[in-house]
């Protein structure tokens, strides 16, 4: 931790002083290999005040647990009823009346009239040392229920997906925030060249709900949005070189627009060249290296197997994988979106029996593979692992328009839900928060989307109160005016 | 400013006169400048706006001299010692010591602060909220340079005012200014700066064959006046209107409001004077013509200015929340664009820093909260284009209504031009057997009913409404008071989405109006209501005629015509209250509030209406003292790469301080007095002076003094912007179209950007030359905008932007290297280069001047010139690799030209030629 810490004061004094250092730097291609993402962005502009200060890394409050993180955002909302969250009073009162204080003065987005609770459809036990409630949709991740910190508390503000997913990675439901992600890349930097800080990847056949914007960056600059890597087509955006040009041209191409640009530089002396040239050369890199890390071919078939991926397949087992050689190329955070969890009970698909146990064995594999994975490698106590959607579902069965569903289902719902995190700095084998007897409120422990903000940038070194950005005349904040770290999670 | 230098006899009597004695023997300590930055640093974070700690606070003059909490009174004036303040400051007991928990105050610090309060603790208003007052232009001419007879200093450098207040500083700074830039760098760079494109070959050889002495000038007016001017300052404005061609949030479907991106166009180009292009933006609506009554189609079209805000029609949300959401958009945006004040932290409470109450934020907003927008689905209000038939019949009605109730005829023109007023389904409360359908529509079934509240009767003749079913043979009643009270109206409902148009009774005052549904044949069918409308009966009834203009009035009004997003007042019963919402919460509303401007400028006129055309001339009064440095600031940015304040987007003590004060009062009094708000005036003065002119070349001795240019010792040097970049390519391959205006375009872009939950709309290449439109013409879509836009700094437009913060990434290099569309670019100009040429060498010569108006140097031609052959050998032994790259051209397929695209590739990503030099 002392190391990074002293890497980043590095980085930030290297930032200030990145154009000096440019200049009395020796030339040659190569030789301004520099470009980390930190020096990268740079304002030709900046001097003093608002732009300059967004330039230079910020040194952390905290020594910080997670150096990396990896985002698993499950969106449509799993319904915790049937993964974590064991109650069997639900049972008891299952196609019963819901209770009327649990639907006045409420909202739902789809419940209409009095519906029917549902109860569990799992079966539940025990798993590990800790002895952490698991059901039997999720087998794998039961053998590291041990790893594991689970918030059962969890709540929102907001009952649809696109805000309630914008609220939870931006901390505001409206659009315009920047992302934890590049809140995170716009703190600690990135350290790797040759691959951009923040990566996204997704799965389940569509994406997000918000848009670019739950992996954007906001009023930040834009060097620290997301950059989607995609399965299908260029892994990012024009990386690929066009047909008929071959990586020898293209290294020629380079080569020589660099040479041209110092004569450029030697002529007008502007800085912002030298930037240029190691911007062009950051980019050649990423063409190799972005397909080389894209590029499953050469993990061990037990790897494969591992994770139960099929090399050439866009899933989300695969995405799991490449998350690993991300974080394991230093990659600061990797976004993973799965879509296809919203279980309302209208399809075959879409319900919180047949579907949710299908989601859940394309993905509890995996996941449970990422963290055994990353403990193999020695990564887990520096990567924080954090699963979750963007808010949970209804003890209630849904009834929209007021019509019993064909299939079992459960609404949106924001006063409680579970989330779990594993690695980078929290307790392992360890159950935070409770719900009432029914699942419906937190009663104990109750943590907002806010507080597991400012929990995760605890982690990562920051103090949520003082990371902040100027924009629009007032100091922003990824927890806006709330939050409180959950200390009683941290290891 | 105490600048006195001994310079010779004639300036000595000048100063002596305005000089003071008692400020040369003891140092007055000057508010703003000393003071205000060490309380807004260590003080005003627990006792300004925010936070009023031991309820004390320094944001108000009146704040700082009552007593706080203790009884104490934290600023004695003309007495430091017994001030609390400066006690509290060097008291040693950690409990009591300021600032609490923080460092301590600096020596220096602390005894301006003292010396401050002695000298009477003079409270002064920050600069930028003062009246502009025009300053006296410097002269740099003296007794040395015999005025002007010896260029020493620099003394015939200025070409006009501008250079006089740029040379002062310079001076100050001991820097000099630097050369003119060579006649094709200036061509190129006020061809970029004035129409975002670069010039034509043979413009640039034009200028440089006219050695006139006002060659120059000539150059800058017919930029001005080329229609690209409009296009190029549109797209600076676009981004402080947040203009998008979508609604924003999760569906972030498809909006209709192109016509506001080409009025925007229109009136750069017709340079309308700027106070008039705001008033219009902001109050156009309200504008009507004596004629007509109503305002000009170009008025209302410019009001979308404050509809580019977004609109959110998830399942379940609260229109009036996102109502709400819209308004403060329109609050924080107009500040931020006229006034460069950051205005959004006062909806929560009193601004942190500068002396703005909370309650001023709501006042503000009390002048926007009666526009009619409520956050629907189908956007309404929208100003309506007949054509054809039904401008016809829309004509045939008017002219009935004047021939029998004249006064009548206004009212129905605004129906049926903007559909305003009327009641929208949202507003209607739930009965049985029916409810709010996807949050736009209300849906009754059989046997269901419902309640239009409070509904005003007095004049009413008709009941006008917008009606959809499947259900066939339904009829809805409609019942005065109660349920089963006297019915007023009784309609059989068409399967079919309409407008209808039914009589009834007159009656007067304010009503419940409840419906009621008979639908037994489909009983489970919804009937779904989108909105309705309680209005005068049209004019002229019992004539032989009358049946049929009322079937024309239906018609008119069901008719799916064009129409686009406006803002539209709404008056009497649809005015609305306001209130301030505590903390900023929607749902919690304080008092209510009256229009009014904040106190920290100059009050609005009595003369000039609370409403939206007064708060607009205000915004563009003389008094304002915001407005035209805010303006004058944003053009100088645009054209420098920096402001004269850095910070645009913030003129408050927290934002950057002027750079050269006095250059910027010149402008923006010059700008209001003597160009009547002419921007192209303003910009002609801008680029007219040697300032603007110098050669962008640094050197060591430049870098090192002031490494950002700040004092303008060289001319501009910065990356084009993302619109610019594309659009050069476009340009100097020969691609561009010269299109202007219509719907938006969409140019080829990756599969896979676009994804649209809950719609099926998708991203189809335009055809033929809507591929190579201007950038400003581009699709913008909030959730997913162009990509390679974004990746050269544009912003998604949510919100209001000021200032693009310019980065250097290497995404941005695989735009350039490997989108399609600068491989287009490319072959294209290969294309030209090999006609262009003979040898190799010629070509490559050509591509460069093409690009950059220069001659290349040998040692970069020597660079080209291996590339070409090292792509040439490559192609020549795997001919195929000419058919894969050259996939845009009908020319002739050869090693040749493959490997001049090539050669094209590596100019377009070169430094001189994305920047602007």
């Amino acid at each position: 931790m002392e190391k990074l810490l002293k890497e980043l004061q590095h980085a930030d004094l290297h930032g200030q002083t990145r154009r000096h250092f440019l200049q009395s730097a020796g030339f040659g291609l190569g030789a301004l290999g520099l470009g980390s993402l930190l020096g990268s962005c740079s304002n030709s502009n900046a001097e003093t005040g608002v732009a300059a200060e967004a330039m230079g890394a910020k040194i952390p409050q905290f020594a910080p647990k997670a150096k990396r993180v990896i985002y698993i955002h499950m969106a449509g909302a799993p319904s915790q009823l049937e993964l974590f969250d064991y109650k069997p009073e639900l049972e008891k009162y299952h196609g019963k009346d819901c209770p009327a204080e649990f639907l006045e003065g409420k909202k739902f987005a789809f419940i209409q009239g009095v519906p029917k609770m549902l109860g569990p459809q799992g079966k539940f036990n025990q798993y590990g040392q800790s002895g952490a409630w698991m059901s039997d949709y999720i087998p794998y991740l039961q053998t590291v229920a041990d790893e594991i910190t689970f918030i059962k508390s969890m709540h929102t503000d907001q009952f649809n997906h696109a805000p309630a997913q914008l609220l939870l990675h931006t901390g505001s439901a409206r659009l315009g925030r920047p992302s934890l992600g590049a809140w995170s890349v716009y703190g600690l930097g990135s350290e790797n060249q040759n691959l951009p800080g923040f990566i996204v990847l997704a799965s389940g056949g569509r994406q997000p709900d918000a848009g670019k914007s739950v992996y954007g960056s906001g009023f930040l600059p834009s060097v620290y949005q997301g950059v989607q890597c995609r399965t299908g087509g260029d892994p990012v955006l024009y990386v690929t070189d066009p047909n008929g040009m071959n990586r020898n041209m293209r290294k020629q191409t380079i080569e020589a627009i660099n040479e041209i640009n110092k004569q450029t530089y030697d002529d007008v002396k502007d800085p912002e060249i030298l930037t240029r040239i190691s911007q062009y050369e950051m980019a050649f890199r990423m063409q190799m290296s972005v397909p080389e890390v894209m590029d499953v071919s050469r993990e061990p078939q037990f790897i494969l197997d591992m994770y139960g991926v099929k090399p050439g397949e866009g899933t989300f087992a695969m995405n799991c994988l490449l998350a690993r050689k991300l974080v394991e190329n230093d990659v600061r955070f990797v976004q993973l979106f799965d879509w296809g969890w919203d279980g309302h009970g209208t399809t075959a698909g879409d319900n919180v029996e047949g579907g949710l146990r299908n989601k859940c064995r394309l993905s509890d594999k995996p996941v449970a593979a990422l963290i055994q994975d990353l403990k193999m490698r020695g990564l887990l106590d520096e990567t924080l692992i954090i699963w979750g959607a963007e808010f949970g579902r209804t003890p209630m069965q849904e009834n929209r328009n007021g019509v019993v569903m064909p299939y079992m289902g459960r609404d949106h719902h924001l006063e409680a839900f579970t989330m779990w995190m594993a690695g980078g700095g929290v307790k392992k084998g360890y159950t935070h928060g409770e719900t009432d007897e029914l699942g419906y409120y937190g009663v104990k422990d109750r943590v907002h989307v806010h507080d597991l903000q400012a929990t995760i940038l605890h982690l990562m070194g920051f103090d949520h109160e003082k990371f902040t950005y100027p924009f629009q005349g007032r100091n922003f904040r990824l927890t806006d005016t709330e939050g409180k770290v959950v200390k009683n999670i941290i290891a | 400013m105490k600048k006195w230098y001994f310079i010779g006899l004639g300036v000595t009597v000048v100063l002596l006169s305005s000089f003071s004695w008692s400020g040369f023997f003891d140092h007055q300590v000057d508010y703003n400048e000393e003071v205000k930055p060490v309380l807004n640093k260590n003080c005003m974070g627990c006792h300004g706006g925010v936070k009023q700690a031991g309820e004390v606070s320094f944001l108000f003059e009146h704040e700082m001299l009552e007593p706080g909490k203790s009884g104490k009174i934290p600023v004695l004036r003309g007495d430091a010692d017994a001030s609390e303040m400066i006690r509290r400051i060097l008291s040693d007991d950690p409990d009591e010591r300021m600032p609490k928990g923080g460092a301590h105050l600096k020596e220096e610090d602390i005894k301006i602060l003292k010396k401050w309060i002695n000298q009477g603790a003079k409270w002064e208003t920050h600069w930028a909220y003062k009246r502009i007052e025009k300053p006296e232009v410097p002269s740099n001419k003296n007794l040395w340079n015999l005025f002007g007879l010896i260029n020493t200093g620099n003394v015939n450098w200025p070409k006009n005012e501008v250079d006089e207040f740029v040379l002062q500083k310079l001076k100050q700074e001991k820097l000099s200014p630097s050369p003119q830039a060579d006649k094709a760098t200036l061509i190129r760079r006020l061809s970029l700066d004035l129409t975002g494109l670069p010039p034509t070959e043979q413009e640039v050889a034009d200028f440089e064959k006219d050695t006139s002495p006002n060659a120059y000038e000539k150059v800058v007016d017919r930029l001005l006046k080329s229609p690209s001017y409009g296009e190029r300052w549109t797209s600076m404005w676009m981004d402080l209107a947040r203009y998008a061609d979508t609604k924003g949030y999760e569906s972030d479907g498809g909006r209709n409001i192109w016509r506001y991106r080409d009025y925007v166009v229109k009136s750069f180009n017709a340079d309308k004077p700027f106070d008039q292009f705001t008033i219009e933006q902001l109050a156009g609506d309200l504008m009507p013509e004596k004629k007509t009554g109503m305002p000009s189609d170009e008025n209302m079209i410019a009001t979308a200015f404050h509809r580019n805000t977004m609109i959110n029609n998830e399942g379940g949300t609260d229109d009036e929340e996102f109502r709400v959401a819209a308004q403060i958009d329109r609050v924080n945006t107009t500040w931020e664009v006229w006034q460069g004040t950051t205005f959004a932290c006062i909806q929560c409470h009193s601004h942190p820093y500068d002396p703005i109450p909370h309650e001023d934020y709501y006042k503000y907003m009390a002048f926007f909260n009666n526009s009619r927008d409520e956050d629907v689905w189908d956007e309404w209000p929208k100003l309506r284009f007949y054509k054809g038939e039904d401008s016809a019949r829309v004509e045939k009605v008017k002219s009935w209504i004047n021939k029998y109730n004249p006064k009548e005829t206004q009212k129905f023109t605004q129906f049926m031009r903007v559909m305003e007023p009327k009641i929208n389904a949202h507003s209607i409360v739930k009965g049985d057997e029916s409810t709010v359908l996807l949050i736009s529509y209300y849906g009754v079934k059989d046997k269901g009913n419902a309640k239009i509240p409070n509904v005003d009767l007095t004049g009413a003749g008709s009941l006008v409404m917008n009606i959809s079913t499947k259900a066939e043979n339904a009829v809805m009643t409609f019942h005065l008071d109660k349920i089963d009270g006297p019915v007023i109206s009784k309609l059989n409902v068409p399967t079919r989405d309409t407008v209808l148009v039914t009589p009834i009774p007159k009656i007067s005052g304010k009503h419940d109006i409840f419906l009621k549904l008979k639908s037994p044949k489909n009983p489970t069918e919804w009937v779904r209501i989108t909105w309705l409308a309680f209005q005068e009966a049209l004019p002229g009834a019992g004539e032989p005629e009358y049946p049929e203009i009322l079937k024309d009035y239906s018609t008119i009004l069901t008719k799916s015509t064009e129409s686009m997003p406006v803002v539209w007042e709404g008056t009497g019963d649809f005015a609305r209250k306001t209130n301030v919402f505590i903390r900023g919460n929607w749902s919690v509303k304080g008092a209510e509030v009256k229009p009014d401007v904040p106190k920290l400028l100059a009050p609005m006129p009595k003369e000039y209406p609370k409403n939206r055309i007064g708060l607009a001339k205000w915004i563009v009064s003389r008094e304002n003292a915001l407005t035209s440095r805010v303006i004058v600031n944003r053009f100088w940015e645009q054209l420098f790469g920096r402001g004269i304040v850095e910070t645009v987007e913030d003129f408050g003590s927290q934002g950057a301080e002027p750079s050269h004060p006095e250059l910027l009062d010149w402008l923006a009094v010059n700008f209001m007095e003597e160009d009547h708000w002419s921007v192209k005036k303003l910009l002609k003065t801008m680029v007219m002076s040697a300032t603007y002119q110098q050669s962008s070349k640094s050197d060591k001795g430049r870098q090192e003094q002031d490494p950002y240019n700040r004092f303008i010792s060289r001319g501009p040097r910065v990356r084009l912007s993302a619109e610019q970049v594309r659009d050069q390519a476009m340009a100097a391959s020969g691609l561009l179209s010269s299109k202007m205006y219509g719907p938006s375009v969409m140019p080829p872009q990756p599969e896979g950007i676009w994804s649209s939950p809950y719609s099926g709309e998708s991203w189809k290449v335009s055809e033929g030359e809507d591929k190579h439109r201007r950038a400003v013409y581009t699709y913008w879509k909030r959730t997913a905008p162009y990509p390679s836009m974004t990746t050269f700094d544009a912003p998604s437009r949510e919100f209001c932007q000021s200032r693009r913060i310019l980065t250097n990434t290497p995404l941005q290099a695989l735009v350039t290297l490997n989108d399609p569309v600068y491989l287009e670019a490319a072959e294209k100009l290969a294309t030209t280069m090999q006609k262009r040429g003979k040898t190799p060498e010629e070509q490559l010569r050509e591509g460069y001047r093409l690009l950059t108006f220069q001659p290349i140097n040998d040692k970069s031609l020597k660079v080209l010139v291996k590339i070409y052959g090292d792509a040439l050998k490559s192609y020549r032994a795997k001919p195929s690799d000419v058919d894969s790259i050259l996939v845009y051209g009908k020319e002739r397929k050869s090693p040749e030209l493959a490997a001049l695209t090539i050669s094209a590739n590596v100019m377009l990503n070169l430094d001189n030629v994305v920047t602007k030099e």
